[in-house]
């Protein structure tokens, strides 16, 4: 069966597609490649490229997931451990990493979706999936930092004296990601999951395998997830168990509920203006107001609550359609 | 002879201390409209939730074109070809009408273009308009959801359809926009219904034979004057008489 058929791509995708390579790309020219800035850039593209992910398994399918930081540290904790202990390079340890990822995700899916664990249930399920997890490293590899080798600048191993490469390989990666979503919402895997997270008696009723989609759509999530570690653990350097970070796990769902389920473009600018601010912040008062940006975040969240649950995805969407004059799409 | 689509036997359904479903049995040959009437409470909606996969049935068998479906889940039995609507809406709220008969057809085509051209045909043949189409399921009206919950089932391309009250909530003239539909599904398309239906002259209109249930039994069958006329059908509705 075709789950996702790949057409060739039309003009408009590849336009965006392109406006984001290139304006992401401008951007270390414009930061003047500054170092601190261009780890913090990065850091903002790993986080658009999660929400991106999380946009596949929460945005489509309407699973509430938190457990995105389980994944991304899985990835990067076998693509780090590979290079740290045996100089094993991680375009060998990224595949291995988005395996391993995909493997816990059916794991963790496969009894989850079975036996019909829904909404906050789910949530609660996958939060502490990342605690779990992050217990299990540290009880096998302590509280220890593991350091990565150093290297002046070698693509085979991924490591180099800048943030660049590892910040333009996170630019390839993030419009990977769009592309794939894109796809996924065209495609019949899409409209399944759309249905699947409307009413899920309903898309059972229609001939739908709702276990089976639920699980393709935390297999994808997962899986680029897990690939993405490889590049997060020689951004940071260091493999520790902080990398099963819960926190982030949570801020990844939010940046994607105040995005806008399923919308791309809300989750895109979502993702990129609220580790903006979060950055920003900790910049500028973390020293006198520590901590004041999850303060922003609990606001955020209930603005969007209250004003306009659709998120800014729904706020884009509702401004194109008075602009086309009601033409949805 | 005429040929059996679906065969129903012995089912049981309990929730716990409650039979909702006892004991009933019936055929249904093709490309016959059977209705399925009883009082509040008759078993119905249990009994259809039973034939559909939503419920396994602590006993009894049901048989599809001769083949045991007992305990198979959902979407198994839509994809060998039974398709139901909801007595309560089930929309997709935030999904347009077209997509919605889309999901419907992308059982039976795996090319979403493709899908959505047999949806588009399906919403013209059930009679919504073109400029509806692009509407999402929390803007529609009731009778647009119906439609529409109808138009999604037909799309699955079923051999038997069963319907739980399509034409409750609905003004006269709508029920017989509706009823001219439902004959039309069944002459145009050959789809068996079943009709499940609280409007008495509704199901009377639209239906050849009826079966009436009553406390989870199977009271009565027959044709739809003979059942109007059975002793025990106006017992059930309006109750024992006082000695």
């Amino acid at each position: 069966m075709v789950l996702v058929r790949v057409k060739a791509l039309d003009r408009k995708t590849i336009t965006q597609l392109l406006v984001v390579l290139i304006i992401f790309s401008l951007l270390p020219f414009v930061l003047g490649f500054n170092t601190y800035y261009i780890y913090l850039a990065a850091q903002v593209v790993l986080t658009a490229i999660m929400a991106l992910a999380w946009n596949i398994i929460g945005g489509y399918a309407g699973q509430l997931d938190l457990a995105a930081t389980a994944y991304l540290g899985i990835g990067g904790a076998i693509s780090g451990l590979l290079l740290a202990f045996y100089k094993i390079t991680p375009w060998i340890g990224m595949p291995l990493g988005a395996l391993a990822a995909i493997g816990l995700a059916v794991m963790v899916g496969y009894p989850t979706f079975r036996f019909g664990i829904k909404e906050v249930w789910y949530a609660l399920l996958t939060a502490s999936l990342v605690v779990i997890i992050q217990r299990i490293f540290w009880l096998i590899y302590g509280s220890t930092e593991i350091y990565l080798p150093y290297f002046e600048w070698s693509w085979y191993y991924l490591r180099f004296g800048r943030y660049e490469p590892l910040y333009y390989m996170l630019v390839v990666m993030l419009v990977f990601v769009l592309w794939l979503n894109i796809v996924i919402k065209r495609s019949k895997l899409g409209y399944y999951l759309a249905a699947i997270r409307e009413d899920e008696l309903a898309a059972e009723a229609l001939g739908i395998d709702v276990r089976r989609y639920k699980l393709y759509a935390l297999m994808i999530y997962a899986g680029i997830l897990g690939f993405v570690g490889g590049i997060y653990v020689s951004l940071t350097s260091i493999v520790t168990y902080r990398m099963f970070n819960p926190w982030l796990a949570i801020v990844i769902a939010v940046i994607g509920l105040v995005g806008g389920l399923g919308s791309i473009t809300g989750v895109l600018t979502a993702a990129v203006i609220l580790r903006s601010i979060e950055e920003y912040l900790r910049g500028t008062l973390g020293a006198t107001i520590p901590g004041l940006y999850l303060l922003i975040y609990g606001l955020l969240i209930v603005l969007v609550g209250v004003l306009k649950p659709e998120g800014l995805g729904g706020l884009i969407e509702s401004i194109r359609r008075r602009f086309r004059g009601g033409s949805y799409g | 002879m005429v040929n059996r689509i679906l065969s129903v036997r012995n089912i049981v359904k309990r929730f716990g201390g409650l039979i909702a479903v006892n004991d009933v049995s019936f055929d249904v040959s093709e490309k016959e409209i059977l209705g399925l009437i009883g009082p509040n409470g008759a078993g119905k909606t249990t009994l259809f939730n039973c034939i559909t996969g939503v419920y396994k049935p602590e006993r009894g068998k049901v048989f599809f074109m001769g083949e045991d479906i007992t305990g198979l889940p959902p979407h198994k039995i839509a994809k060998k070809g039974i398709a139901r609507t909801w007595q309560k809406i089930r929309p997709f709220r935030k999904i347009s009408i077209v997509d919605t008969v889309t999901i419907g057809a992308l059982l039976r085509y795996g090319d979403v273009d493709r899908a959505r051209e047999e949806a588009e045909s399906i919403l013209e043949f059930i009679g919504i308009p073109k400029d509806r189409f692009h509407k999402l399921g929390s803007e529609i009206t009731l009778i647009e959801h119906k439609l529409v919950d109808l138009a999604r089932a037909l799309a699955t391309k079923p051999k038997l359809l069963l319907l739980d009250e399509v034409a409750a909530g609905l003004r006269p003239h709508e029920m017989l926009r509706l009823a001219k539909v439902l004959t039309r599904i069944r002459d145009e398309l050959g789809i068996t219904l079943i009709v499940v239906e609280h409007v008495m002259r509704f199901v009377m209109n639209i239906s050849e034979r009826i079966i009436v249930m009553h406390e989870g039994r199977k009271i009565s069958e027959g044709r739809p004057e003979e059942v109007a006329n059975d002793p025990k059908v106006i017992e059930a509705y309006l109750g024992t008489k006082l000695i």
